[in-house]
């Protein structure tokens, strides 16, 4: 129905706008006035999906955004773990987790601001090393410290 | 003559006598990635201003707790690396530098200030994060009950960093 609404804020010569039909699939991006008169020629440009077209298109994008909630998901669930079993395992999972939810999350924050494609590349390859270090000191220090969980335990003993 | 048109449905290429014809629908060469880039490379290459957004919209709840998910995401996030990049650099253990802070606190509500400190940021976070992940179940759209769940987070929040800072 937005179809329909743009159309008749665009066409003030009274055509009713419940005469454009369109499938639900297919949505105008532009309309164009061929004279002054209608009829109006509609000519619109559409991002299409890629399913109908032979390697035009990946998955890439959508998998990773259902990655990223499987994350979340996951970490939620690492919590409470962490508060009742605070072994090596569930250490150097939450390490891992979490580095890699804080990677995705910048990635995110990146995209949204950085723009230009030399720009782009360099904020990603710092959120990479930065990510890098990150779980290295993670883990260093599960190995050769305390750990994450009697981390927060002692911290919060106090 | 309403009727009629309004139970049609389907992918119309229909030259009525009403006037409107939808003749194309051709999909683009580029990707969405590109079409923004190019968006952006033309305009910071015009030296185009851009329109005042943030400034002059009026705030709004939903729009301070959505900025805030991301704020406390960073600062979080921001945390994490420094206390690994800590732990590679120092050389002591971690339970020396806790005692050494703990001979230099100022009282138990320092303590308890830090506690809640910390706590605020990773509550506020997981608890949005839990109405984020609501959402993208499709759940929770309307503006009463994006209000309302936002309320729940907020009050959520303050409850567990209170709770979390007198354990």
């Amino acid at each position: 129905m937005a179809a329909l609404v743009r159309l008749s804020s665009v066409c003030h010569r009274g055509v009713s706008p419940l005469l454009f039909r369109s499938s639900s699939l297919i949505r105008p991006l532009a309309v164009q006035k061929k004279d002054r008169d209608c009829p109006y020629l509609i000519t619109a440009k559409i991002h299409a999906t890629p399913s109908n077209y032979a390697g035009s298109g990946s998955k890439a994008a959508s998998l990773h955004w259902t990655g990223e909630r499987i994350l979340s998901v996951v970490l939620l669930g690492l919590a409470p773990v962490a508060y009742y079993y605070p072994v090596p395992a569930v250490d150097y999972t939450l390490a891992a987790a979490l580095t890699l939810h804080g990677h995705w999350g910048l990635g995110q924050v990146l995209t949204d601001y950085v723009h230009g494609d030399f720009k782009i590349k360099m904020a990603n390859a710092g959120l990479f090393l930065l990510s890098t270090v990150t779980f290295a000191g993670l883990c260093y220090f599960n190995y050769h410290d305390v750990g994450i969980c009697k981390a927060v335990a002692l911290l919060w003993s106090k | 003559m309403l009727l009629m048109t309004v139970a049609r449905q389907g992918l119309c290429l229909s030259r009525s006598q009403f006037g409107v014809l939808y003749r194309h629908a051709v999909p683009m060469g580029t990707t969405a990635k590109e079409e923004m880039n190019k968006f952006w490379a033309k305009n910071t290459q015009l030296n185009r201003p851009v329109s005042p957004h943030v400034s002059i919209y009026k705030w709004s709840i939903p729009m301070m707790m959505s900025i805030s998910h991301r704020g406390t995401g960073v600062a979080l996030s921001s945390g994490i690396s420094a206390f690994a990049l800590a732990a590679l650099v120092l050389p002591e253990s971690y339970p020396y530098y806790l005692d050494l802070i703990h001979s230099m606190t100022f009282g138990p509500q320092f303590l308890a200030f830090s506690k809640f400190a910390l706590a605020f940021p990773v509550a506020y976070h997981t608890f949005n994060g839990i109405r984020h992940l609501a959402w993208d179940l499709g759940k929770g759209f309307k503006i009463p009950e994006v209000y309302r769940s936002g309320y729940i987070v907020i009050a959520l929040t303050v409850l567990t960093s209170i709770g979390l800072a007198a354990m």
